[in-house]
């Protein structure tokens, strides 16, 4: 594919619009959105039996009636920032490997440093609810739990992936998907953790990423260069 | 009394095959040889020529590889030519604005 004839003459007007569409023609070949939608879909959803593991009792501190408890799957807590870091490792091989194979550089990198600071980030602030139930309490019932959510984080780092890939379309579909997460609190049971996210909220927030990576995927065919 | 801004036009970058390559390497951080090739339409001993002058004008760098047993050219934009280009584009901003209150009064 050649823009040769759209980037052609010396008239300034012509020279600057023929950048312009270089530089859309570039973007367009370094994004491959629906991968890291994709992926995380299935991390979402495959967090979904880790749920249904053993709860452990956290802490608990005396109020005035009675006791507030945290309970949670340790195996979940383990799971999230698990399964968080290899799929932006995998990610990020996947750019890089398209990057080689077509010839021009990634912009992956913010949004891989970005993710995996979230995910790690995310796991300190929940583990350190879990040795202060009051947190959520205190600080709202709705508003804390979605922010302190990996669901949420997923949502931030991509984000900062329709920054790196000056991706209008992403955007719109991140901050819709961060609106979701902040509606699907309230979802599911009010008991255990909410941070971890409850089936229905995996659900809601999977089936988001998901949506998003097929139409990504409908939208950008890769197979078609491939061709 | 200022200069037209014609007079601020860098004679190497002010090119549309190097404003190309400029714009492209800008946007793809780095860029190999035959991507540039069949984006901007040219030979590759036309592109070579053009990659040459900027090399040694100092506006990108060139490195060259192997990817399996197949010999790749990646080119990149040194911050002179990023410097370079972002004086391009706004000189060429200055012609037309200055260009475009010609255009529309009568003649």
């Amino acid at each position: 594919m050649t823009s040769g004839a759209a980037f052609s003459g010396d008239d300034p007007r012509r020279l600057l619009s023929g950048t312009r569409e270089l530089t859309r023609q570039v973007r367009k070949t370094q994004r491959a959105t629906w991968f890291p939608l994709l992926v995380l879909a299935l991390v979402t959803f495959a967090a979904i039996p880790f749920r249904y593991s053993p709860h452990r009792l956290g802490t608990c501190i005396a109020t005035g009636p009675g006791r507030v408890c945290t309970a949670y799957p340790p195996a979940l807590l383990v799971y999230w920032p698990t399964a968080l870091v290899l799929a932006y490792v995998v990610i990020a091989a996947f750019y890089l490997r398209r990057s080689q194979a077509r010839g021009v550089g990634t912009r992956v990198r913010p949004y891989v440093v970005a993710g995996i600071i979230l995910a790690l980030a995310m796991t300190g602030s929940l583990v350190w609810t879990l040795y202060h139930p009051l947190a959520f309490t205190l600080a709202g019932r709705v508003l804390l739990p979605a922010l302190a959510s990996y669901s949420f984080a997923i949502g931030l780092a991509l984000v900062v992936l329709a920054w790196a890939e000056r991706n209008g379309a992403l955007l719109a579909v991140a901050l819709g998907y961060l609106a979701v997460v902040l509606v699907a609190v309230n979802f599911g049971s009010v008991s255990g953790h909410r941070g971890l996210g409850f089936p229905v909220q995996l659900v809601t927030a999977g089936s988001v990423l998901l949506l998003g990576g097929i139409g990504f995927l409908l939208a950008q065919r890769p197979w078609r260069r491939a061709a | 009394m200022t200069s037209h801004p014609a007079n601020g036009l860098d004679d190497i970058v002010h090119q549309r095959v190097r404003l190309g390559i400029l714009t492209i390497a800008h946007e793809a951080r780095r860029v190999e040889f035959s991507y540039l090739r069949d984006t901007l339409g040219l030979t590759a001993g036309n592109l070579s020529q053009h990659l040459g002058v900027l090399e040694t004008a100092g506006l990108i760098a060139i490195e060259k590889g192997y990817a399996g047993k197949r010999a790749r050219t990646w080119v990149t934009l040194t911050k002179a030519g990023q410097a370079a280009l972002e004086d391009e584009i706004a000189q060429l901003k200055l012609l037309i604005s200055r260009i475009e209150p010609a255009g529309t009064s009568p003649s």
